[in-house]
């Protein structure tokens, strides 16, 4: 789709990487995740926090689509990225399929609902939503624990079959690997979705809905497409989690992590799904590794929330990129003035 | 459904779910908008109290008005420090006034966590006297003084919103910001009333509620969804309305697990959801305007 504002430079210059669209997110955020993997090396704890941060990270960005895009504020991805879980556990405990199949049947399966609750509450917005879906993750909370033959009630699922792929297994190390590989991707590929016309309908059609309306694009089905679309991402990041945590409990994915993802985007930036990851990361440094203050790190985050909406509303990265362009101008002003 | 002990304390529950219910209709009434904060504001009056007399021995009477002074205190700093900046910036949008107000509700549960622990504190009973017996009923002192201070609260707030200039006042102002301020109304002191006075309600009716199951810091998030709920079954049409879907809200509450085993009442709250969101959004009673 984006292709097309590539063209004239390909047919004049030749393909030149720095102009394809959302590249210069992917190589920064590439180049943090490399740097974090560094820091990681082989320390088991390191690691989880990894894991943590990659699962935190992978549920914001799956709100990001419906919430930061299209401007819907759906709280049950707790469910979403419970069903993601549960499918690596159920898979592993109840068939014998490869436990690769979870990572398909998981995110097909909370797409499904997604789509199911979104019809039910389509003429819903804003707190009767938000109201709605924070009921829905409770319920759902409650038959994960009433359903004990299906999710082993409150005990949950744990014994885990390791991952195989064709006769290769994953060492713990490669799995956190792969967990950062995969938030990169998906974050460079949403950055490149909310670049595109469909991303840029999206958008518009947060801020003028019967613009779009009137246009001819289907509002209802581009929310539908948009809720599912994050539903699945979460359910990526929920089974990932389980898998290398090795068990889940109707308590893994609770409601407090729906409020962290609300706030990571808003710390991080809301402008770009970049934003989102480095929010995650700020989430858990501050929440799981902060030895000084431990028990008060989620307070200090809310607070920082409220302190970041209040004075800072484009977040950490928006920050970051006011301070690049500043200094960019700053750098090509010096050799004039001299 | 003949017991009639279940049926007082479906009474009770119903009378705690109004009081909520009142605390978001005045905000509703004069600021136009949904706090969620409410439940936590319950649970820090609640809390609170608990933590006063257990940790420092102080009488219950000194520690349930320090408590509300907290909760009122904290009501204020909402909306001072943070839904009016938020609402002035993002100029009436939804969705910022909604994520500010989550975001308010995720700091007071941490707040309450921190600062009074995470376990669950028994309720302190502000009255002491024998429980009383009405034919087979046996009527608790806190039960009591539940549905009363629940009554009283909603015949002043009737009388205050219908018969004083500050009442009128606030549902001017809760009719159009706009407009009111044009004729040159106090809205932000309106408003600023409105918030400490849904404190106030909330905060009474955790204290009034914490002896029936104890309390903990992270009660509040489902006491603001009953109380939302209430708020929306019942409509905003008339002061009373929300007392009405407490008690639909407390009959469902109490009834369903009874009969349906311990964890029905989630899935019936989701249901009566989905059933008012759906068919009934503006609620059972709604304020008829002559053409």
């Amino acid at each position: 789709m984006t292709t097309q504002t590539i063209q004239p430079a390909a047919a004049t210059a030749g393909w030149d990487i720095r102009r394809v669209p959302g590249i210069g997110g992917l190589a920064l955020g590439g180049i943090a995740a490399v740097l974090i993997l560094l820091w990681v090396g082989s320390d088991g704890y390191k690691q989880t926090l990894v894991t943590s941060a990659a699962t935190y990270a992978l549920i914001a960005l799956g709100m990001y689509v419906p919430y930061l895009m299209a401007g819907s504020l759906s709280m049950a991805y707790s469910a979403y990225a419970g069903i993601g879980g549960y499918a690596v556990g159920l898979v592993s405990s109840k068939t014998g399929l490869p436990l690769a199949v979870a990572w398909l049947v998981g995110p097909i399966v909370a797409a499904l609902l997604a789509v199911l609750l979104g019809l039910v509450t389509r003429r819903l917005s804003g707190f009767f939503l938000a109201a709605v879906t924070l009921l829905f993750g409770m319920a759902f909370t409650a038959f994960l624990i009433d359903a004990e033959a299906l999710s082993g009630g409150s005990g949950g699922l744990g014994n885990l079959r390791p991952l195989n792929l064709f006769g290769w297994t994953p060492s713990h190390y490669q799995v956190v690997l792969g967990s950062a590989v995969i938030v990169c991707v998906i974050a460079f590929l949403l950055d490149r979705l909310r670049l595109s016309p469909w991303g840029v309908i999206v958008r518009t059609m947060r801020d003028a809905p019967r613009a779009v309306e009137a246009a001819g694009v289907r509002v209802p089905v581009l929310n539908l497409v948009a809720l599912a679309l994050g539903a699945a991402i979460a359910a990526v990041g929920g089974g990932l989690f389980t898998y290398s945590a090795g068990s889940i409990t109707p308590d893994t994915f609770t409601l407090n992590i729906v409020f962290l993802a609300i706030f990571m985007p808003l710390i991080g930036g809301a402008g770009t799904p970049w934003g989102a990851v480095a929010g995650a990361v700020i989430a858990v440094e501050l929440t799981l590794n902060f030895p000084a203050i431990q028990t008060s790190g989620t307070l200090l985050l809310a607070l920082g929330v409220l302190a970041i909406m209040l004075v800072a509303p484009r977040g950490v990265v928006g920050y970051a990129d006011k301070l690049r362009t500043r200094t960019w101008a700053l750098l090509r002003k010096e050799p004039d003035r001299g | 459904m003949t017991d009639l002990q279940l049926w007082l304390s479906a009474v009770e529950m119903g009378c705690f779910f109004g009081m909520l219910a009142l605390a978001y209709y005045l905000i509703h009434v004069g600021a136009g908008f949904f706090n969620f904060a409410i439940g936590p504001y319950a649970m820090m009056g609640g809390l609170c109290t608990s933590w006063l007399v257990i940790t420092y021995d102080l009488g219950v009477w000194p520690a349930a008005a320090a408590a509300v002074a907290v909760t009122v205190v904290l009501a204020a700093v909402t909306e001072l420090g943070v839904v009016r900046p938020v609402q002035r910036r993002s100029g009436g949008g939804e969705l910022p006034a909604l994520v500010a107000v989550a975001a308010v509700l995720f700091a007071i549960q941490q707040l309450a966590g921190y600062v009074f622990g995470y376990p669950t504190l028994p309720g302190q009973s502000l009255a002491t006297f024998d429980p009383v017996t009405v034919g087979e009923v046996t009527v608790q002192p806190s039960s009591l003084l539940m549905i009363v201070v629940a009554l009283l609260s909603f015949a002043l707030s009737a009388v205050w919103i219908r018969s004083t200039r500050t009442g009128r006042l606030l549902r001017a102002v809760g009719d159009s910001n706009r407009a009111a301020a044009l004729l040159g109304l106090p809205v932000n002191r309106i408003r600023l009333i409105a918030f400490v006075l849904a404190g106030l309600v909330a905060a009474l009716a955790g204290i009034l509620f914490a002896p029936k199951a104890g309390v903990n810091s992270l009660s509040g998030l489902a006491w603001s969804l009953s109380g939302f709920l209430a708020v929306v079954v019942g409509g905003t049409g008339s002061v009373w309305a929300p007392l009405f879907g407490g008690m639909l809200l407390g009959l469902v509450e109490v009834f369903l697990p009874y009969y349906f085993g311990g964890q029905a009442h989630v899935y019936g709250m989701l249901f009566i959801a989905l059933l008012f969101f759906a068919f009934k959004p503006q609620g059972l009673f709604v304020r008829t305007v002559r053409a």
